[in-house]
């Protein structure tokens, strides 16, 4: 080494000499052993310590050469190594942060020299040195500036020089610089890793991570122990170990990943040669390939490796946000919270800064309460602590293996799926292991990376993102989202969404081919543990089946072509599957990387939404039941739940001319409860039922057709005050009709007096047989009622279409919605002289959406008639 | 050189991205776009809304090939593109002088 030095000073005083092929010689045989020994034991920690004990030996070289022969007698100048130079984890490519701290600039002019020779030597080595130069005194003063250089030089480490000098620096300089400023420390640190985290898409589960910045990276190792470091020192006024910051279990999870990580991130920089933290899909492979990170150095499967990339990720993570939470304010969302703590104290847990922690580790062993613990975290957004996932995790085998009854499983699932907060409530029971316990289904795709660069994400990861996309719907800024909003708004049952979404890609983890069919398996288990209706299962089968079935006729059909709107159409049935499906393709697509759902896939999939739309609702006298055309498939479905003294050409008979959107609105056994209503029109020819769910009340009729019918029913309900937000009215080919009406009671008369839901159905029974006069009936009620105040004002569209139906005249209709609306409509039909053939009656809001297919003396309305009928109606407010 | 300009229906894209790759054109640039030709658009109503359908989704594929690989794919944008109906698409011809990678320099046909 004397004669690099040699070298250098001919250098460092300008006298020319050869290049520095010694010193050059000497680190880069050096940094080869480093590698070659990382070659054989793969140890990340050792490789870095190496390389900052190779930097030390050359600094400290170059500091004899440069500034003093005997460096105990150098005063008022130290070298300080910083960042992870200072903590001695020097990965093989990374940056050298270097600091040469004066005491005072009485000596700057005698060594300035000296300490750019220093830095020019190690530039000279193509290192990547950050030298930087301070007074002690700039040590004391929090830089509001430069967060960065707060930050790094807590990690400072003495290296040559006044070793008085350094010690002043961490025994007083930095203590005064954590004691001012601690709170805005911590608070840079929590917005630089906001940020950084925002910049990787706010998950862990990227499949080609960066791991120094992803979150769950070694960036985030290094806050968890930074925000320790300042709390400790704020707290106690001393320096602390990663012993006296970090739970016993943290302190273990953390060592692991950072083995890991460690071993991974010098991988990369040896085998890419540089400075590069991507981990790709290759370099995910050969790492694999080698066992890097894995016991034994085994070489494994590249997904397995992954996965267990992601687990260390995970537990990083975790503390990391965990350790930021606990310092800082809560937003001010969840400090109104903190009011209830009484009553979240019943409840087993309280809340502290923005993490949920629990009173009694007991308490969870009790099934209704640990669900309760996620019901309040997808209603708040609250995070679990770390202890709180820890002692869920471990009640869990006690409570499953106990074979204690379960809650209502259904109830509190639906419950967690529909607040704005599911998927961070769903992302904590999988991390805390409750999700794959209720659910074994999902545990084949925790991690699991599915290889085809066009996701970003683990499959897991993907379908939490999925339902986080459509609450995300509810604070819709685009002007290409508000569509998808309002769709939103408009579901009857969005729980059903969330199901599908939750396990649409469950077979991508199962050994089949098509992972639909593996997740149409998965979800019948699923069902056998849920209380869904079977309309209900039918729809979430559906939604598994068919969710790549839009964006196929995006990607392969030409949306603007009536023949691929008919087959699609067909195949989706009703429009609430269509707003179901139209939704799921919107977050199943933006779920797959950032960039996936670009304002122009979505304007395509509204297009192809409002095609299908339209389509659907102005085809209906088209598409009907024929047993002649092979349409027999549904009695086949149907006939096996009626009656055992039913034919089936009785059941096809009575199928026979219904549209087809009535065999796909309803499910096989709400069509087979209608069919014996039918059969009994012989003997009384008014059959009528009410069944109550939830707050909507559904009303049943079948009758021989006649005139004023469907006023009669609609009439009858707004006298009794109730709201009809949805109808619709069919005909078979022998004049039954089939009507269903959904209302619902805003004063409640039939919830606080249940013997009143007799007298209703009496009353509608009298108003269609006659015995009363519909008119006197709402006249008699209609007047006590107060109109309510529109609050938004919405005018009167009239739209007549001819085009649509071959036997009839289309009239939509969209107007203010309010008491009696439906009433006056079908009775201005009714005395106009239409026939309504079909009804379709929905409400958006104060919106009133209505299409009625109309005949007049059995015949299209002529141009003239429908102008007379449109200023009637309008007349008729 | 020639750059071919390619706009085309979206769902023939695959199909057409499929071809031109068999008959060896492995680069190309791709992007979503909204427009009309003789091909107007129309008015959508849903829900007593009017949604304007004047400019429609197409796809642009963009390339630039040396002469000999030019009429290949032309032909073959053309036969798979094509469905008959008004709407199908354009293709845009023009000469390039010179095409340089950035990587290393290189220039000519040979960057391409």
């Amino acid at each position: 080494m004397d004669q690099v030095f040699e070298t250098l000073r001919a250098t460092a005083v300008g006298i020319p000499s050869t290049p520095f092929t010694v010193l050059r010689d000497f680190y880069a045989e050096e940094f080869a052993r480093i590698e070659r020994e990382f070659r054989a034991s793969s140890n990340g920690r050792v490789a870095t310590q190496g390389r900052a004990a190779l930097l030390d030996r050359v600094i400290l070289d170059l500091s004899r050469e440069f500034l003093a022969p005997e460096l105990n007698d150098l005063r008022k100048l130290c070298l300080v190594a910083l960042g992870g130079y200072g903590r001695r984890e020097l990965f093989p490519h990374s940056d050298v942060d270097l600091m040469f701290l004066w005491e005072d600039a009485s000596i700057e002019s005698r060594y300035r020299e000296g300490t750019q020779a220093i830095c020019r030597a190690l530039w000279d080595l193509r290192l990547r040195v950050s030298p930087t130069h301070r007074f002690l005194s700039e040590c004391e003063k929090f830089q509001p500036d430069n967060p960065e250089f707060n930050i790094s030089v807590l990690d400072s480490r003495y290296l040559e020089g006044d070793r008085g000098l350094f010690e002043r620096l961490r025994n007083r300089a930095l203590p005064h610089m954590i004691a001012g400023g601690w709170s805005d420390l911590l608070r840079d640190l929590a917005e630089l890793t906001e940020q950084r985290h925002r910049k990787e898409g706010d998950t862990i589960f990227h499949l080609e991570p960066n791991l120094k910045n992803s979150p769950g990276g070694l960036r985030d190792y290094h806050v968890a122990w930074w925000v320790g470091l300042i709390s400790k020192m704020e707290k106690a006024g001393m320096w602390a170990t990663p012993e006296d910051i970090w739970p016993a279990k943290a302190l273990q999870d953390m060592d692991k990943a950072f083995e890991f990580l460690a071993a991974a991130r010098c991988f990369l920089h040896y085998r890419q040669g540089r400075h590069d933290n991507a981990l790709s899909y290759e370099l995910q492979a050969a790492a694999a390939a080698r066992g890097i990170g894995v016991e034994n150095g085994r070489a494994i499967d590249p997904a397995e490796w992954m996965r267990i990339y992601f687990r260390h990720a995970r537990a990083v993570y975790a503390l990391c946000t965990q350790l930021l939470d606990e310092t800082l304010p809560a937003p001010a969302k969840l400090r109104g919270f903190l009011g209830w703590k009484s009553s979240l104290l019943d409840s087993g847990f309280y809340v502290a800064g923005t993490r949920l922690s629990l009173l009694e580790p007991s308490g969870v062993h009790e099934p209704q309460r640990l669900l309760d613990v996620f019901r309040y975290v997808a209603k708040h957004g609250a995070r679990l602590s770390r202890e709180a996932e820890d002692q869920i995790h471990e009640a869990l085998p006690s409570i499953f293996d106990s074979g204690a009854a379960l809650p209502s499983l259904w109830s509190n699932l639906r419950e967690i799926l529909l607040a704005p907060h599911a998927a961070e409530a769903l992302r904590a029971m999988h991390s805390s292991g409750l999700l794959v316990r209720l659910f074994p289904e999902f545990a084949v795709i925790d991690s699991l990376v599915v290889r085809d660069y066009y996701h970003h994400y683990t499959v897991d990861a993907h379908s939490f993102m999925a339902i986080e996309n459509i609450h995300r719907l509810r604070e819709a800024e685009k002007n290409w989202e508000r569509p998808f909003a309002n769709l939103f708004s408009e579901l009857e049952e969005p729980e059903l969404l969330f199901l599908s979404l939750l396990f649409h890609d469950v077979g991508k983890g199962m050994p089949c081919g098509d992972h639909v069919a593996g997740s149409l398996d998965a979800i019948e288990n699923v069902f056998a543990r849920l209380d869904l209706k079977p309309e209900q299962a039918d729809t979430v089968r559906f939604l598994i089946r068919d969710h790549l079935a839009m964006s196929a006729n995006l990607l392969r059909r030409d949306i603007f072509d009536l023949e691929t709107i008919r087959v699609f159409a067909e195949e989706v049935g009703t429009p609430e599957r269509l707003k179901l499906l139209c939704l799921f393709t919107y977050a199943d697509i933006r779920a797959v990387n950032p960039e996936a759902l670009t304002p122009w896939k979505a304007q395509s999939l509204w297009q192809l939404y409002v095609l299908t739309a339209n389509y659907l609702s102005r085809s209906l006298d088209e598409e009907r039941f024929h047993a002649e055309s092979g349409d027999l498939q549904f009695v086949d479905r149907i006939f096996p739940l009626v009656s055992s003294t039913a034919s089936r050409e009785e059941l096809a008979s009575f199928l026979e001319g219904l549209p087809r959107r009535y065999l796909f609105a309803h499910s096989a056994e709400e069509i087979a409860s209608h069919f014996p209503m039918a059969r009994k029109l012989k003997e009384n020819n008014v059959q009528l039922r009410i069944d109550h769910r939830r707050q909507i009340y559904a009303l049943t009729l079948l009758a021989t057709d006649r005139p004023f019918l469907f006023a009669g029913v609609s009439g009858t309900l707004a006298s009794w005050g109730m709201d009809i937000w949805k109808a619709e009215a069919f005909a078979n080919a022998a004049g039954v009709v089939v009507d269903t009406f959904h209302f619902t009671d805003p004063h409640k008369t039939l919830e606080l007096n249940p013997s009143e839901l007799l007298r209703l159905q009496k009353s509608i029974e009298d108003v269609l047989t006659g015995a009363i006069s519909r008119e006197t009936l709402l006249r008699g009620r209609a007047g006590a009622q107060s109109k309510p105040q529109p609050k938004v004002s919405v005018p009167t569209q009239i739209r007549f279409d001819d085009s649509s139906s071959p036997h009839s005249t289309l009239m939509e209709i969209v107007t203010q919605d309010r008491p009696g609306l439906l009433f006056h409509l079908s009775s201005t039909l009714a005395n106009f002289g239409c026939n309504i053939e079909v009804a379709l009656i929905d409400t958006e809001g104060q919106r009133a959406l209505d299409t009625f297919y109309l005949t007049f003396g059995g015949a299209k309305l002529r141009p003239d008639a429908q102008e007379q009928l449109r200023v009637r109606l309008l007349a008729e407010g | 050189m020639m750059r071919i300009e390619a706009i085309i229906q979206p769902s023939r894209f695959e199909s057409v991205k499929e071809a031109l790759h068999q008959i060896g054109v492995e680069g190309m640039t791709v992007s979503e776009v909204r427009g009309h030709g003789r091909q107007k658009g129309h008015t959508e109503t849903y829900r007593g809304r009017e949604y304007e359908v004047d400019l429609l989704p197409k796809i642009k594929i963009e390339m630039v090939l040396p002469y000999n690989l030019v009429d290949g794919a032309v032909q073959t944008i053309l036969k798979t593109a094509r469905t008959g109906k008004i709407g199908d698409g354009k293709i845009f011809l023009s000469k390039v002088d010179e095409a340089i990678r950035i990587r290393d320099e290189e220039r000519g046909e040979g960057a391409l």
